[in-house]
C-alpha cells in the first residue's frame, strides 16, 4: 500500500522570471470530472496536457480527483508551467515518488507519448524538458524511450563524502546505432565533461562489460553523462554497466530506478567485487530508495549489514539484490 | 422432395491441419466430426458451454458456436519489456486436462467469450505479451535486473497463475532467452530513426472505435464479470469480521456493476427511436473498451489471491471495481441525440 500525499508542490519559472507554484491536491472524486484546473484561462489546456500525460501510465485509477492551481497568472501564450503541471500530478498521486522541492520547465507537443519537446526558460537547478535535460517522463526513474530513436538510460550510485553531502549520483548512457562497425570499442566511447583518467576507465568498464554480453561490441556509439563528473573511486562501474544493460535493450528493466555499488576486476566475465563504505551507503539508500526501485549491492555486503537494514529497504517497496555477477539470473 | 433430405453435414470437411501448430482452436461447421487428439466445444449465446470427445460429431443448435481446440503443447516467444526487445521469454504451454471441481473450465470460458472464428496461436501470444507487460508495469509481477533464483522462482508462480487464471492454459516451462539472433536492436532505432520525421499533428486524432468492438467488449463483460464475481466470492478469507464486511462490501458491488452491464443500452440510440450523435457513441465506445481492460486486470488480480494474503489486494479490488463502475457508468450515460 503506497502512501499518497494529500498535497504536492511543483515550482516553475514563468517569461517574466518570477517563480510560480503549482499545487496539486486530491480529493474523493464523487461524480466530478478526473481533473479540475485553475485559473479559468488556463484550465483547459492544463486539463488537457495533465490528461494527455496520464495516457503514459500503466495504473489507472477513477477514484481521486486532482484539482491543480497555479498561484501566479502565466501569459496566454505561455507554455512552460506544462511540466510542473504534469510533474504535481503525479506527485500527488504517488506516480513519481521521493522528490521534494521540484522545480521543472518544459512544454510539449505529445503528452500522450511521454515526451518532453523543449523548455524556454532556463533556470539551474531545475529538471528542464527536452534533450539534454529530461526528454521523456519515464526518464524520471531512468527508463528508454521505447518510441525514440536513440535509447538512453539511467542508474543511480551513491556518493559518499562522509556525512551530509552523501547523495544519489545518476550515470547516463545513450546508445546511437552504428551504420558501419566500429573498428576500436573504445573510440566509439565518449564521456565529455570527465578527465581523461575517468574516460579512460569508463571506456574499460564499458568494454569489458560488453564482451560478457557477446552481443555488445561494434554495433553502437555510446555517450556516458555523470549528474557530478568529479568523484573519486571505482564503485560507479555497476551502476554504469546496467544502465548500459538497459539502454542497449538487454537487460529486465525496473519499474523505477536501479540504484547500484560495485566493482569488478573481471568484467569481461561478469564479475561483481565488493566496494568501501557499506553502512553509510546502505544508510543513505534506505533514505532515498522509494518503491519500485531496484538496488544492486556485491553480495559480500550481505553479510556485513544487519538484518534489519535490508527489511528497512525492502519494507518500502523497493527490492534488494545482492549480487556476485551480473546476467539473466 | 431432395432439399427435405439434405444432409446436414457441409459438402467438405473444414481445414483443421493448423490445429495444434499455428491456431489454438477454430471454428467449425455443426456436424464436424472431432480431429484427431482435438477436444470439440459447443458455446451458447448466454456463455454456457460443453465438450465433445474426440472422434464425435459436433452437433451444435441454431444460437450455438462449435469450436474444435487442440491441447498443445505450443511454444512462443514474447518480449517482456516493450524497451528490451532483445531479450525474451521462451514460453511452453498447453490447455491442461480438465479441472473436475469446476463447473466450467476457464478455457472454454475463452472460447466462448473472446474466440471469434479461432485462436491463433501469433494473436494468442500477443495477447499474452500485452497482459504480462501490464502486470510487470504495474508491480504486480516483479522482473528485476540480476534476478535471483527466488525471484524468478516467485514469478513464475505469477505467471502461471495469470495465465491460467486469464487464458485458462497452463504454463509448462518458461525460460528467459536472448532474442538478439531475431531481432536487431540497433537496426530498429535505425529503422525508427528514418521512418519518424515527426508529424505535427495539431490536435490528438480521437480515436474511433468501431461499433463492433464496443458489441465484442459488452459481451465479454458480460459473459466473464460472472466469472470474476463466483472467484472473488470463493476465495479464502483469514476469520475476522471487519473483514468480512469488507469482502461483502466487493461482493456487493461487483454484483451491482454484472448487472450494469447486462442492462446497457445500445451504442446508438440516445433513447427509443432517438439516435445518438457520433461524438457520443465515440465516447461510449471508449467507456466500454477501458471498461475492459478493468476486466482484464481483475482477472489478473483473481489471479494473485493465491499467492497475496487477503488484506492487501483490498485496495486494489477497491480501485478495479471504481474503474468498472465509472466506465460503465459513462457508457451508460445520456448523451445528445442527433
Amino acid at each position: 500500500m503506497i502512501n499518497r500525499p494529500d498535497a504536492a508542490h511543483c515550482r516553475t519559472t514563468l517569461a517574466d522570471g518570477s517563480v510560480a507554484t503549482v499545487t496539486a491536491t486530491r480529493r474523493p472524486r464523487g461524480t466530478r470530472a478526473d481533473v479540475k484546473c485553475h485559473p479559468a484561462a488556463l484550465a483547459e489546456r492544463m486539463q488537457q496536457v495533465v490528461r494527455l500525460a496520464r495516457h503514459t501510465e500503466a495504473r489507472i485509477d477513477s477514484r481521486d480527483q486532482v484539482v491543480i492551481s497555479i498561484d501566479r497568472n502565466p501569459g496566454p501564450k505561455e507554455r512552460d508551467w506544462e511540466l510542473a503541471a504534469v510533474l504535481a500530478d503525479r506527485m500527488v498521486r504517488a506516480v513519481w515518488q521521493g522528490a521534494v522541492d521540484v522545480h521543472a520547465n518544459g512544454w510539449s507537443e505529445h503528452w500522450e507519448l511521454g515526451r518532453i519537446d523543449g523548455h524556454d526558460t532556463p533556470t539551474s537547478g531545475a529538471i528542464l524538458g527536452g534533450a539534454p535535460g529530461l526528454a521523456h517522463l519515464g526518464g524520471l526513474s531512468g527508463q528508454p524511450d521505447c518510441g525514440a530513436s536513440v535509447s538512453a538510460a539511467r542508474a543511480w550510485f551513491p556518493l559518499h563524502s562522509g556525512g551530509v553531502n552523501d547523495t544519489l549520483c545518476w550515470v547516463e548512457v545513450s546508445v546511437y546505432p552504428l551504420f558501419a562497425p566500429a573498428d576500436d570499442e573504445e573510440d566509439s566511447i565518449t564521456a565529455p565533461g570527465m578527465d581523461l583518467a575517468g574516460q579512460l576507465a569508463v571506456r574499460q568498464v564499458l568494454v569489458g562489460a560488453r564482451h560478457f554480453d557477446g552481443r555488445g561490441l561494434g554495433r553502437w556509439r555510446t555517450v556516458v553523462r555523470f549528474a557530478e563528473p568529479r568523484f573519486q573511486g571505482n564503485s560507479f562501474e555497476l551502476a554504469l554497466v546496467m544502465a548500459d544493460r538497459i539502454a542497449r535493450g538487454r537487460e529486465f528493466v525496473p519499474r523505477a530506478r536501479v540504484i547500484a555499488s560495485g566493482c569488478s576486476s573481471a568484467w569481461h566475465a561478469g564479475q561483481v567485487d565488493t566496494v568501501e563504505g557499506c553502512a553509510p551507503k546502505c544508510a543513505l539508500i534506505a533514505r532515498e530508495a522509494v518503491a519500485g526501485d531496484r538496488i544492486l549491492l556485491p553480495k559480500a555486503w550481505e553479510s556485513m549489514l544487519a538484518p534489519d537494514v535490508a527489511a528497512a529497504l525492502r519494507s518500502g517497496g523497493a527490492s534488494l539484490a545482492w549480487i556476485d555477477r551480473i546476467g539473466i539470473i | 422432395m431432395r432439399s427435405l433430405f439434405k444432409r446436414s453435414t457441409p459438402a467438405s470437411a473444414p481445414d483443421t491441419a493448423a490445429l495444434g501448430s499455428s491456431a489454438l482452436a477454430l471454428r467449425v461447421p455443426s456436424g464436424t466430426p472431432v480431429p484427431q487428439a482435438c477436444i470439440g466445444v459447443a458455446c451458447d449465446k448466454a456463455g454456457a458451454t460443453r465438450r465433445v470427445e474426440q472422434g464425435a460429431r459436433l452437433i451444435v443448435g441454431e444460437h450455438e458456436r462449435a469450436y474444435c481446440f487442440h491441447p498443445g503443447p505450443y511454444s512462443v516467444e514474447l518480449t517482456p519489456f516493450a524497451s528490451a526487445p532483445e531479450l525474451g521469454l521462451q514460453l511452453t504451454f498447453a490447455v491442461d486436462c480438465p479441472d473436475p471441481r469446476v463447473p466450467q473450465q476457464r478455457f472454454d470460458l475463452y472460447l466462448a467469450s473472446e474466440a471469434d472464428e479461432g485462436v491463433h496461436l501469433a494473436a494468442f501470444a500477443g495477447a499474452i505479451e500485452l497482459s504480462l507487460q501490464r502486470e510487470l508495469a504495474q508491480g504486480n509481477l516483479e522482473l528485476a535486473p540480476c534476478t535471483s533464483l527466488d525471484e524468478w522462482n516467485a514469478f513464475r508462480a505469477g505467471l502461471n497463475q495469470l495465465l491460467y487464471q486469464r487464458f485458462g492454459v497452463t504454463v509448462e516451462d518458461c525460460l528467459p532467452v536472448d532474442l538478439g539472433e531475431r531481432i536487431d536492436y540497433a537496426q530498429l532505432l535505425i529503422e525508427r530513426a528514418v521512418a519518424a520525421p515527426a508529424p505535427a499533428a495539431q490536435a490528438t486524432p480521437l480515436v474511433m472505435l468501431a461499433p463492433l468492438d464496443d458489441a465484442q467488449a459488452l459481451r465479454r463483460l458480460f459473459l466473464e464479470l460472472p466469472g470474476v464475481t463466483s472467484a472473488l466470492r470463493l476465495v479464502a478469507l483469514p476469520p475476522g469480521q471487519a473483514m468480512f464486511r469488507q469482502h461483502q462490501a466487493l461482493l456487493q458491488r461487483l454484483d451491482h456493476v454484472g448487472m450494469l452491464f447486462q442492462t446497457m443500452p445500445s451504442l446508438e440510440l440516445a433513447a427509443p427511436g432517438k439516435l445518438l450523435d457520433a461524438t457520443c457513441q465515440a465516447a461510449r465506445a471508449r467507456h466500454s473498451s477501458a471498461a475492459l481492460n478493468a476486466l482484464d486486470e481483475a482477472w489478473s488480480l483473481v489471479a494473485r489471491f493465491a499467492q497475496t494474503p487477503a488484506p492487501a489486494w483490498f485496495d486494489d479490488a477497491d480501485r478495479i471495481l471504481a474503474n468498472l463502475e465509472h466506465h460503465g457508468a459513462g457508457r451508460r450515460a445520456p448523451g445528445k441525440s442527433a
